[in-house]
């Protein structure tokens, strides 16, 4: 007998047969993800957790509307965009997510002169030149994934990402001399 | 300090940042991995590139403060059309429904259709109020009952779902505190090996 592991896409169809505990294994695959994705977006835990339950729960009242279930996590994250701009709207209409930096604070337990200066790198960049850097380096999403959940065409990811990059690059510079550990 | 100079001089500062995140199809990729290998600019922008995401990624993943779970009652709220249908209402509504009936019934026969109206206005008189008030009240009765074992029902569901959620909400508490423990624990027996190990290098 041949031995696989457990799906998403396996959880999504027992879950369109009523399984709710197929949903809650789902979840618990993607709920730190998610928290982390709109923690980045609002610098709020209490907003990235009252958002991811409203994600999760709209994402459970409207499976049956996903098209392709292997395109489970861009459909999720783009219920979470769609949860925290809804939130961003209600609560400052003109400002959007301009304002959120100064709330942010770096992660706790984390060498502070590093974590201070990457946190205060990302909050230099416009909000959807931040969002295009979270889904990318933070969540690793490809770049067609990505423009499922920005709503917006593979060339304008790019660009925003890109043009994010380079500003980052010139403000972590001075950090990246002190020896920084190497990713791919 | 490094150079912050984005793009190579050789224009192919897309298809290497493409290929820095693993994006470009497999042929693409082997030529940018010959051009790499000859071109200093862009193998400088590359190096660049890996060290401002490494730095990006040196922030942590916070871990969420309370588990998301769907064993709440709201997920699986019905419609209000079938909440009405299960409430204790459905029986008044029916009743009203019957008695609305009758009325209508009884006001055809009244108004000349029927073939011998005259037996039918004293058939209806024969019945006397007493019996009349009876009837309704027995009638009453049996509704109120039916209603009050409905919302019985209805609430000894409620408290089951209640008890379900607190009882799954302390399962997860519960879980969430191991694991806080668990962390707690390998952070301090880190630190005590750590404390050990630089007391053993200073004795020596």
């Amino acid at each position: 007998m041949i031995f696989r592991a457990v799906e998403d896409t396996d959880l999504i169809s027992r879950v369109r047969r009523g399984d709710v505990e197929a949903y809650n294994l789902l979840v618990s695959r993607w709920e730190k993800r998610v928290f982390n994705y709109l923690l980045r977006l609002t610098a709020s835990p209490d907003d990235a957790l009252d958002l991811s339950q409203d994600a999760f729960l709209k994402a459970y009242q409207n499976i049956r509307k996903l098209d392709d279930p292997a395109r489970f996590g861009p459909w999720l994250y783009r219920i979470a965009h769609n949860e925290a701009y809804s939130l961003f709207r209600k609560r400052r209409p003109e400002t959007a997510l301009e304002d959120v930096s100064s709330e942010r604070n770096p992660a706790p337990g984390f060498p502070m002169d590093l974590s201070l200066a990457v946190t205060a790198a990302l909050d230099r960049l416009s909000p959807d030149q931040r969002e295009a850097v979270v889904l990318k380096v933070y969540e690793g999403f490809k770049f067609d994934e990505m423009a499922e959940v920005l709503g917006c065409p593979v060339s304008t990811v790019k660009s925003r990402l890109y043009t994010a990059l380079d500003l980052l690059k010139t403000e972590l510079a001075p950090v990246n001399t002190r020896g920084v550990p190497r990713g791919n | 300090m490094l150079s912050t100079d984005s793009h190579s001089s050789c224009g192919r500062a897309e298809a290497l940042r493409d290929y820095a995140f693993d994006e470009l199809p497999a042929e693409e990729r082997r030529a940018m991995e010959q051009h790499l290998a000859a071109c200093g600019d862009c193998a400088l922008e590359l190096d660049q590139l890996r060290l401002t995401t490494a730095a990006l990624r040196t922030l942590p993943d916070r871990e969420i403060p309370q588990r998301i779970a769907f064993v709440s009652d709201r997920v699986f709220e019905p419609s209000p059309f079938r909440r009405f249908w299960n409430s204790g209402a459905r029986l008044g509504f029916a009743s009203a429904c019957v008695l609305a009936l009758a009325l209508v019934v009884s006001a055809w026969h009244l108004s000349g259709h029927y073939a011998e109206p005259r037996t039918v206005v004293q058939t209806t008189a024969s019945a006397s109020p007493d019996q009349i008030n009876a009837a309704v009240s027995k009638a009453v009765a049996q509704v109120r009952a039916q209603i009050a074992e409905n919302d019985a029902q209805v609430i000894q569901a409620a408290v089951q779902a209640a008890e379900r959620k607190r009882d799954a909400e302390y399962r997860n508490q519960m879980v969430a505190l191991e694991e806080n423990f668990d962390v707690l624990r390998k952070t301090m027996n880190r630190d005590y090996a750590r404390l050990e190990g630089s007391e053993l290098g200073a004795g020596q």
